[in-house]
């Protein structure tokens, strides 16, 4: 395996030195390219008292293209569909050398406090987050208790 | 991590994941087609006689008169990969080419070029992110300054040296990334001037975080002039497409300055051109 960009390098010290609060990535022992990443669910959201894994790649060619991330605890959620896949444009063609982990951890945190089902990814979920919000949150919140709680 | 293609068969019963996993394999298959087509063409070629270009054209009577036309004027062609990153990669590389010959203008640039991250940090850009892309540039503009105005001989080892580090896609990308920064710098900085250009309802800002920033979207002239005000540089692009007429027309950015790097346009793509 080729050696690790400096940028990679300096990007994971200081995700350990400076954590964003609320979510922990830890590169893996054997793939310095490959982060458990734990989010806390937000406050105020109803997926507040969760604990959300995930895993993050940084692919060959990174920065020059974005972060792989991906839901690995099930929510529900209408901008992550059950294969974990997160639609968040920075992910995706808005991503830019100039971005880095963080910011992408940063981005995940906030969609998790303000869902947006008009840009739906889960369209089962956006549905019902549209005409019956509060029972789309009551389903968030049991999803949160049942698969995010218990680890 | 998983991949696509085997987090996908995993769901292929579920008719709505699966139309989903249709449109990105096809995105994919695409992206992957693109890339192996583009990536057997080196990120800038060599020096070629523009007779190579009329070679292209044998069966075709439009752009055989217009390439005529463009003998008249140029002698050399040199070709960039096209990946979306043309036109930095090779006003980038014609630029730094032309500041080995001329040593009072490299100092100017240099001014220009040192205090080019501070605007960036100002306008919000992460410090952490873009001070390695614009290291790498400053690396490879000193190095050209080193040379510039040396001799015959000299000049030779500068551009083949400068020839390498723009074939090695390290270096290279992340000398377009800072020029990318930089054009959406001072796109945001003139905001007002630049809204006119864009069409729709995107702001400023939202038009670089989309075409702009990210690598691999093509240029414009609404970056042609934001980058070449920015940094104070000519730039002549001659436009050779299906129009009417012999003649390849010229556009100079920013209007009036006399360029010194000189592009060749053809419908998605810039190459390099010599007098």
């Amino acid at each position: 395996m080729a050696a690790l960009p400096r940028r990679i390098i300096k990007e994971t010290q200081r995700l350990m030195q400076e954590p964003v609060p609320g979510i922990s990535a830890v590169p893996s022992e054997t793939n310095a390219r490959y982060f458990h990443v734990i989010v806390t669910g937000p406050e105020d959201s109803p997926f507040e008292g969760g604990l959300f894994k995930l895993e993050l790649f940084l692919p060959e060619d990174y920065p020059m293209s974005a972060p792989k991330v991906r839901f690995i605890t099930k929510i529900y959620h209408p901008n992550i569909d059950r294969l974990g896949r997160i639609c968040l444009d920075i992910l995706k063609d808005k991503w830019s050398p100039a971005l880095q982990i963080r910011t992408v951890l940063l981005s995940i945190q906030a969609l998790l406090s303000a869902p947006n089902p008009d840009d739906p990814l889960a369209n089962d979920v956006a549905e019902l987050w549209k005409v019956n919000e509060s029972e789309a949150i009551r389903n968030a919140k049991e999803w949160t208790r049942r698969y995010a709680m218990d680890n | 991590m998983a991949d696509d293609a085997s987090s996908s068969s995993s769901y292929a019963g579920n008719l709505g994941d699966n139309s989903i996993n249709q449109d990105e394999l096809i995105m994919k298959q695409q992206r992957e087609i693109e890339k192996e087509i583009s990536e057997s063409i080196p990120l800038v070629g060599d020096l070629e006689p523009l007779s190579s270009l009329e070679q292209e054209y044998t069966e075709d009577p439009v752009y055989l008169l217009k390439v005529k036309d463009l003998f008249s004027k140029y002698k050399y062609i040199r070709r960039t990969r096209p990946d979306g990153n043309c036109f930095f990669r090779a006003f980038s590389y014609a630029y730094l080419e032309y500041l080995l010959t001329d040593k009072t203008e490299y100092e100017k640039f240099y001014e220009i070029a040192k205090t080019s991250k501070d605007t960036l940090v100002a306008l919000g850009f992460s410090q952490f992110t873009v001070e390695d892309f614009y290291e790498t540039f400053m690396e490879v503009l000193q190095r050209v300054g080193e040379e510039s105005g040396g001799t015959l001989e000299a000049l030779e080892a500068a551009r083949a040296e400068l020839h390498d580090k723009f074939n090695k896609q390290g270096h290279s990308d992340y000398i377009v990334v800072y020029l990318r920064l930089i054009t959406s710098g001072q796109l945001q900085t003139q905001q007002e001037f630049y809204q006119n250009f864009i069409e729709g309802s995107r702001t400023v800002t939202e038009f670089c975080r989309q075409e702009v920033e990210p690598m691999y979207k093509e240029s414009d002239h609404i970056h042609i002039i934001a980058l070449s005000n920015a940094l104070n540089v000519g730039v002549r692009v001659k436009y050779m497409d299906r129009g009417e007429g012999s003649q390849v027309i010229a556009h100079d950015f920013p209007e009036g300055k006399t360029p010194l790097v000189h592009l060749l346009y053809r419908p998605g793509h810039y190459d390099i051109l010599y007098t």
